[in-house]
């Protein structure tokens, strides 16, 4: 069940641009990776909440990560160690594991931080996982990729080859090959979502989930304010605060996603 | 306890009895169900559902929203799920509940307004219609009928004849003159006015010289419009023995108070919902409070109260 708390912000650590916060709800938390908060920013003439994808839970803490993007984020990035946030959560519908035992892991830039919570989980329940994960620069994000090194199997990418390999991340996955994996995931930027679901067959993309992004107004499925296309023959759009944020890659219109 | 008791916060619409003036605007609350387990609905004065087309609606392309300073655009396309859906899933449990429902009708042609209209009055499961002729964001999609005067009051009349329920008016702040349309619409047959719809507006990302929305332009929302809406509830109920409900910006019981002040005899609760979705209860406690305050022994008399004083 959903709810609303007052968070006190308990660990707040630097990675680069990101800043990784735990906030501590006060009551016990059961959230699926994938699944979001809706925290609100109380900085004059910022109006709405600002949805973040867990990186991870511990208890009644969980862990977001903020890039600065703009007034909202900036806001958070600043909030100090004893801040209170006030947050709705967990909401949407996370990542579904399914069977199988290999698992495929792909994000971009910021994407890292439900995958980071889902390959926690996957190892917890004793499956094979590989975080594959691309990003502009190693600076970027600081420390994130080592430390992430020694909690699972990382394949790093940098488009400007400054640390591990040079490229984008979804060549390296297709590279390794997707034919084997039981289930893949992704979340990250647009182009990358895309990219990858156009490479995909019929069979792979049904093995894909994917965690999307929108602009969102009450995170709950009252205003239909974060929608992206459906695939036909549905048509129309699905939200991405109550269907998702993580959908099916055959539940999507990638062609009208694209643009 | 004993104090709260002697004040009534009841208000009278239509006869419709409210048990308090704050109700929730349509498209901030979905039908309900979307924050039955977030508020106790039932705390509410009253819920304007999100619009119900003829047929299901799928919206415009994203992205529908775009946070501005103190407001919000947005450029759903009244995405909904059309009339037999609501009227088998929706309005049925909306109308278990101990509320009055205005139910919000929109069209893309007269016909349509008539027919939904015609059968969620027919249904006896709402207490209002809201008539949605204020839409900003679809063609054809009701802003015309809310920019010509006559065009409304035609509109108003046909629907008028088809509805046993009172009818309510959602009219636009985007109007030449808004006494003049407000008077159209109520000697057609209106039994009541909505003030204010979102103001037409847009954003333009300049780095990439593109529309923040996918529809270019979309309704402004929230703080920033408040003060429109308060001039215009001003006028039209100076204008006019008639029903208003004022809507537009409220973010603090002081905004609400004000809206009643200037002449609503209730009021909504639209963008602030998105981020705090219990923020028409704590309105209402605000409002007590200042009722107690002031020694005034009912919601009611604030109504019109700044017309007394110095209009």
């Amino acid at each position: 069940m959903p709810g609303r708390y007052k968070a006190e912000v308990v660990a707040r650590r630097r990675f680069g641009t990101l800043v990784e916060l735990a906030l501590e709800t006060g009551s016990a938390i059961d959230a699926e990776p994938g699944q979001f908060i809706h925290v609100r920013c109380d900085k004059e003439g910022l109006i709405l909440r600002r949805p973040y994808s867990l990186s991870g839970m511990a208890g009644s803490v969980v862990n977001i990560m903020v890039r600065e993007v703009g007034a909202g984020s900036a806001w958070l990035c600043a909030s100090e160690i004893g801040q209170e946030l006030d947050i709705m959560g967990p909401l949407g519908r996370g990542f579904s594991i399914d069977g199988g035992s290999r698992h495929g892991l792909v994000a971009g830039g910021t994407g890292i931080a439900p995958m980071r919570f889902l390959a926690d989980r996957l190892r917890r329940l004793g499956l094979e996982e590989t975080l594959y994960w691309g990003v502009e620069g190693e600076a970027e994000y600081g420390g994130l990729a080592l430390e992430l090194a020694k909690e699972c199997d990382l394949l790093f990418a940098t488009m400007d080859g400054s640390a591990g390999e040079k490229g984008n991340v979804v060549d390296m996955l297709l590279d390794a090959g997707v034919e084997g994996l039981d289930g893949i995931y992704a979340c990250g930027p647009r182009g990358m979502l895309t990219a990858l679901a156009e490479s995909l067959n019929d069979e792979t993309l049904a093995a894909m989930q994917v965690c999307m992004e929108e602009r969102m107004a009450c995170g709950v499925g009252a205003c239909r304010g974060c929608v992206v296309p459906a695939s036909p023959p549905r048509r129309g759009y699905l939200t991405v605060c109550r269907d998702g944020p993580v959908f099916r890659g055959r539940e999507l219109d990638w062609e009208r996603i694209r643009g | 306890m004993g104090e709260d008791k002697r004040i009534n916060l009841e208000v009278e619409l239509s006869g419709i009895r409210l048990r308090n003036p704050l109700l929730v605007c349509s498209g901030t609350y979905g039908n309900g169900r979307e924050y039955a387990e977030w508020v106790d609905l039932e705390m509410l004065g009253g819920l304007m559902t999100k619009s119900v087309t003829l047929e299901p609606c799928a919206g415009n392309p994203p992205p529908r929203l775009w946070e501005t300073p103190c407001g919000m655009l947005n450029s759903i396309g009244l995405e909904n799920a059309g009339l037999e859906s609501f009227l088998a899933g929706e309005l049925p449990w909306l109308s278990a509940l101990p509320l009055p429902i205005w139910v919000n009708v929109a069209g893309f042609s007269q016909r349509e307004y008539v027919v939904v209209a015609s059968e969620i009055s027919r249904s006896g499961m709402a207490d209002a219609i809201e008539l949605n002729i204020s839409c900003p964001n679809v063609k054809k999609g009701g802003i015309h009928f809310s920019s010509d005067p006559r065009e409304a009051a035609d509109l108003v009349e046909k629907v008028r004849k088809v509805v046993e329920i009172p009818l309510y008016v959602k009219l636009t702040p985007r109007c030449g003159d808004i006494v003049e349309m407000a008077r159209a619409v109520a000697a057609a047959g209106a039994d009541g006015i909505s003030l204010i719809n979102t103001f037409p507006a847009m954003a333009v990302d300049v780095e990439t010289a593109r529309p923040r929305l996918a529809n270019n332009t979309g309704g402004l929302s929230g703080p920033a419009i408040h003060p429109i809406a308060v001039l215009l509830v001003w006028e039209v109920a100076r204008a006019l023995d008639l029903p208003v409900i004022g809507m537009g910006g409220i973010w603090s019981w002081r905004d609400a108070v004000e809206l009643m002040m200037v002449g609503a005899d209730a009021v909504a609760v639209g963008t602030l919902n998105f981020s705090d979705p219990a923020a028409p209860l704590g309105i209402i406690g605000g409002m007590l409070d200042f009722l107690k305050r002031k020694g005034i022994d009912s919601a009611a008399a604030l109504v019109d109260m700044a017309h007394r004083e110095g209009g």
